[in-house]
């Protein structure tokens, strides 16, 4: 491996690590507040992608505002999916997982029905790049994701540090009767959770889109990455899942470029097979929830 | 437990076996060409949902179901195309591999309970599938284009099996046993087991109860009817591929059992049969290919949300229709509910 | 004139959706058909991840059937006889394509059956024997001796990506080396050996071993810097679908690269030059070609009203969703309809007959050689001419066409060592 090749594939990682992050941070969000796994975090992340396919590459309003509208469209997803499907559903976990694969079929089927099977073209916003000297490349629309990610998970983290929210979301995600038997709003936190835990897979999926080719199919990948990064990371644990998301994609993307992708994919079950056997609350999972 | 309680029921019960006999029997001559076509897989796929429900008996809900299924076609597969071992050996031989991955199995992942043995499960499958996809593996597993032209199942006297309705007789006969032995495992000592450990391990395990050991028997029994499910398929179709064994195809499992419930016996049957007419009939004649996945979607969250307890539910209330309410709690009963 | 015999397509969907339902409550024995209409099985994927290959070409053959329908039918024997295409949706399943293959021959009377071809074939293959259906595919890799009723009639894929090289090496001697990229599956496999095969016969040296990807890939970065740090004259992009194709060329573009590219495809390209520049995308070379090419007007192009096909297709369906496939189904049906009308029947062996006599038919680009004994076990692959397309300011053109069997009596001995080493020859094929 060549110095060069070396650096770009630390880049090509570091902005793996940012989008997947954004992505499992929702996802244990979700999981740890409603105990469900949300089998359609994938489409929420596609639905992310659409909103600029429709509001940027097909009407043309400026790129950040689409992000941003992909950002509160997809998490108003969310409020519905947990007004519609979670809420009902709160003390049948299976039955959350199985809703949201319902669910996931009719998002599908709805992009598919509005735009088509084929996949999308999402011009870039800039096509601006940061050359380093010995020719190793970052285009500021991967580093729109990189800073995205550091900036919404930076916020995200004091949010839930300082703020009464916050406080409340956490000691939902850590034991759910018991914060109810503190008074806390069960259904307040939930919506919360629920929204913010979409609108990070939106905004993935929003700033994502011109680097893709957005298809309606294009969650799935991306939910069993996640699947794999929360598992290893613990189920509850918000810290967990930023730390295994740079862990999995550095080991992802040298193993891809070493050897080969579907080397990379088995290397990363493998990893959360061994966790699972050796500690099955996660590298940085707490207490055991079964 | 399974004496013979009094007279009557039995007489009932014959009747009743008498009709399924020649419903089953008529039923293929009632259908179009393609619709039969569509119920010789619906019948395995009642044995692939019925052998799921087993494991579930114990608490444990599995994502490798479906790559399960994947190993006896590739291994059955494998046998007959390869070692020239005959069909039905092959079949066995494949529905036995299964089984004795998912003894293996077990020992990682009856580490685990509930979600994390779902999870756990389901990257176990992953990484079997993936080594069948694998770029060094092709030589032995085809790679993602998997293995074609698998030997049919052998004429017997004039019986040809490529014909649906022999083959739909083949797989009846097949999965009737089956059946019959995984209600017989349900009943007996082993499966009142499962139950206990299902709802109360802690309590199982202070009577002395190896849970460890009961959940591996349970799992294996299931992993070789899945398997036998797998090597039925792969014979008629006689091409498979990783891509046919993916968690999509695990989800449609989960949905037909969840759909039908999972209480009873019936429950998965009811539930594969309901969404297969619905699926493969209904909504193709209507000329919607492109929405079906939504209906199917829909069918789903309404299923969960109105009827928790499935299809199955939904089967004293249609009984009470024509018989009233039951004056005598017992007989209203289905016979997994009366051994309980 | 035609007014007594024009079903119109509402009609004859409800008659359809009728005969359907009737075929399931009845004895469903009898085939269901008026004379003067023939019907078509269209058995490809519809829904799902590989609908993009079937449902645009669908969409072609109506354009098709209109306007055949229009000019009054297709003439077999003295009868003039509509065309009617029947869907169905096999999800690219081989089970799916089993039992759509059996409710198209067997309960909506189809005379001839176009399929994408792939994983699902195998699963129809033993129907189409046993009905003696003609059955056409747009993967040669499904041909092989026992299947004497599939004939891929338009595309070979990949045994054209010979031509595209071959011009390369004629007009850019200077360019010595090339890396390769495939995605792992059995479009990518045989394309890679057709590449290697191609390369070594123009005296390209490959760098490295060609690098195989997951279709599940989601970032195509590190491949491209992979490939990049080999520092290669030609980046090839094998045959991937346009999914992947896209963020390649963008990853190329953004690292820097600035060698020659070659591929198989580059649907929605202008796509591609918006992504990345015209600078860029000049001299970009493959093998698909925009229908309103003025070269499609030559003598030899069988392919009936290219630019004006191409110009409904863009009115009907848009200018950014032409694709490859969206004439080629098209094209399968002229070779049919030219074939029935000579056998004087719709009988599937005999249209078989008739397209095969004389060992040539008229492939959409020109006369053409039935061919593949040697690669597929079986002369059942359609081979002549084939385009080499190339970008220039933005706009792909043709800048010739080659012929394939000319190179493969040169090379061929190339082809088979590389198809072999490989796996991907007839008798290794599963």
């Amino acid at each position: 491996m060549t110095p060069e090749l070396f650096f770009q594939t630390v880049i090509n990682a570091t902005y793996a690590a940012s989008y997947m992050a954004l992505i499992a941070v929702g996802f244990v969000l979700i999981f740890g507040v409603m105990g469900v796994v949300n089998f359609a975090h994938g489409e929420l992340y596609m639905a992310g992608a659409y909103t600029v396919v429709a509001l940027y590459a097909d009407q043309g309003f400026p790129f950040f505002l689409a992000v941003a509208a992909g950002l509160v469209f997809v998490g108003v997803l969310g409020l519905l999916m947990e007004f519609a499907l979670f809420r009902p559903l709160r003390d049948n976990p299976l039955g959350g997982l199985i809703a949201s694969i319902g669910f996931l079929l009719i998002l599908q089927t709805i992009a598919v029905l509005g735009f088509g099977v084929r996949m999308e073209n999402v011009p870039p916003s800039t096509q601006d790049k940061i050359v380093f000297l010995n020719g190793v490349v970052l285009t500021y629309q991967r580093l729109y994701v990189i800073v995205a990610a550091i900036g919404l998970l930076t916020a995200l983290w004091l949010f839930l540090r300082k703020s009464k929210f916050g406080w409340a979301l956490r000691a939902c995600a850590q034991d759910r009767e018991a914060a109810a038997l503190q008074g806390m709003s069960i259904n307040n936190t939930a919506r919360l959770a629920m929204f913010i835990g979409a609108a990070l897979a939106g905004v993935a999926g929003a700033l994502t889109a011109p680097l893709v080719s957005p298809t309606p199919f294009m969650g799935h990948p991306v939910v069993v990455a996640a699947f794999i990064i929360i598992i290893v990371g613990g189920l509850g644990s918000l810290e967990g899942a930023v730390l295994v998301s740079i862990l999995y994609a550095f080991v992802h993307t040298f193993v891809t470029t070493l050897y080969d992708g579907t080397l990379a994919n088995i290397v990363g079950l493998l990893l959360m097979l061994a966790v699972l056997i050796v500690k099955p609350t996660g590298l940085f999972g707490a207490k055991e929830r079964a | 437990m399974h004496k013979p309680e009094n007279k009557s029921p039995n007489i009932v019960g014959f009747i009743g076996f008498v009709l399924l006999v020649v419903v089953l029997a008529v039923l293929p001559h009632m259908l179009s060409f393609s619709q039969q076509e569509i119920l010789v897989l619906l019948v395995i796929n009642v044995l692939l949902v019925c052998s799921y429900r087993l494991l579930t008996l114990t608490g444990e809900w599995s994502l490798a179901h479906a790559v399960i299924m994947g190993v006896g076609a590739y291994a059955s597969a494998l046998a007959s195309k390869e070692l020239s071992v005959p069909v039905p050996l092959a079949m066995l031989i494949g529905a036995s591999v299964a089984g004795f991955l998912a003894f293996l199995l077990s020992f990682p992942l009856f580490r685990m309970k509930g979600f994390y043995f779902l999870i756990a499960s389901f990257a176990a499958g992953e990484v079997i599938r993936l080594s069948w996809k694998w770029s060094d593996l092709t030589f032995l597993f085809g790679g993602p284009k998997g293995i074609k032209r698998i030997p049919p199942f052998p004429d017997f006297l004039t019986i040809d099996f490529y014909e649906p309705v022999n083959y739909y007789y083949l797989c009846v006969v097949v999965v009737a046993v089956s059946l019959l032995i995984l209600y017989r495992v349900e009943k007996s000592r082993i499966g009142l087991t499962f139950h206990a450990i299902h709802w109360q391990d802690k309590l199982a395990e202070s009577v002395g109860v190896n849970t460890f050991r009961y959940r591996m028997l349970a799992f294996v029994i299931s992993a070789f009817f899945a398997g036998l499910a797998g090597a039925l398929y792969a014979h008629y179709v006689g091409a498979i591929a990783p891509k046919r064994f993916d968690v999509e195809e695990m989800v449609y499992i989960l949905i037909w059992a969840i759909v039908g419930g999972t209480a009873t016996f019936y429950g998965p049957i009811i539930g594969v049969v309901a969404l297969t007419i619905l699926n493969e009939v209904v909504l193709r004649s209507l000329g919607v290919d492109e929405m079906r996945p939504m209906f199917y979607g829909a069918v789903l969250i309404i299923a969960i949300l109105f009827m928790p307890n499935g299809l199955e539910g939904l089967v004293p209330k249609i009984k009470n229709l024509f018989t009233g309410p039951p004056k005598d709690g017992n007989r209203s009963l289905t016979p997994s509910q009366a051994t309980e | 004139m035609t007014s007594k015999f024009t079903i119109s397509r509402r009609d004859f969907l409800s008659t359809t959706a009728a005969a359907t339902v009737m075929a399931g409550v009845s004895m469903p024995k009898i085939a269901f058909g008026a004379d003067d209409v023939v019907k078509i099985g269209f058995l490809a994927p519809l829904t799902g991840e590989v609908a993009a290959w079937g449902k645009p070409g669908l969409d072609g053959c109506q354009i098709w059937a209109d306007w055949v329908n229009a000019d009054g039918g297709v003439k077999i024997g003295d009868k003039a006889y509509k065309v009617e295409f029947v869907p169905y949706d096999d999800e690219y399943d081989p089970s799916k394509a089993r039992t759509g293959a059996v409710k198209l021959i067997k309960e909506v009377g189809v005379k001839f059956v176009m399929m994408l071809g792939g994983d699902p074939w195998p699963g129809a293959a033993p129907i189409a024997e046993k009905e003696q259906m003609l059955f056409s595919t747009l993967l040669p890799s499904d041909l092989s001796p026992e299947t004497t009723l599939l004939v891929a009639p338009c595309e070979v894929h990949p045994i054209y990506n010979v031509t595209g090289v071959e011009w390369l090496a004629e007009k850019k001697p200077e360019l010595k080396t090339a890396v390769i990229c495939a995605q792992d599956d059995s479009l990518g496999k045989p394309s890679v050996a057709t590449y290697l095969a191609a390369f070594e016969a123009a005296g390209i040296e490959v760098l490295g071993k060609p690098i195989f990807f997951d279709p599940a890939t989601t970032d195509f970065a590190p491949i491209m810097s992979k490939m990049l740090a080999l520092k290669p004259d030609i980046v090839c992009l094998d045959t991937c679908y346009a999914d992947y194709v896209h963020p390649l060329v963008e990853q190329a573009f953004q690292q820097g690269f600035k060698g020659q590219m070659i591929s198989c495809t580059a649907d929605f390209y202008q796509k591609m030059v918006e992504k990345t520049s015209k600078e860029f995308m000049e001299g970009f070379v493959f093998q698909f070609p925009d229908f309103d090419d003025p070269a499609l007007n030559a003598e030899h192009v069988n392919f009936r009203k290219p630019n004006d096909f191409y110009a409904e297709f863009v009115k009907r369906f848009g200018a950014g969703e032409w694709s490859a496939v969206s004439w080629e189904y098209a094209s399968i049906m002229d070779l049919w309809a030219d074939a029935a009308g000579r056998a004087g029947t719709t009988e599937p062996v005999k249209v078989l007959e008739a397209m095969q006599v004389g060992g040539t038919g008229k492939q959409a680009f020109g006369e053409a050689d039935w061919w593949g004994k040697e690669l597929f076990g079986i002369d059942n692959a359609l081979v002549g001419l084939w385009p080499v397309v190339k970008i220039t300011d933005g706009k792909a053109r043709i800048q010739e066409f080659k012929s394939i069997p000319a190179w493969w009596d040169k090379h061929k001995d190339l082809l088979i060592k590389h198809m072999t080493a490989l796996d991907q020859m007839y008798f290794q094929r599963g």
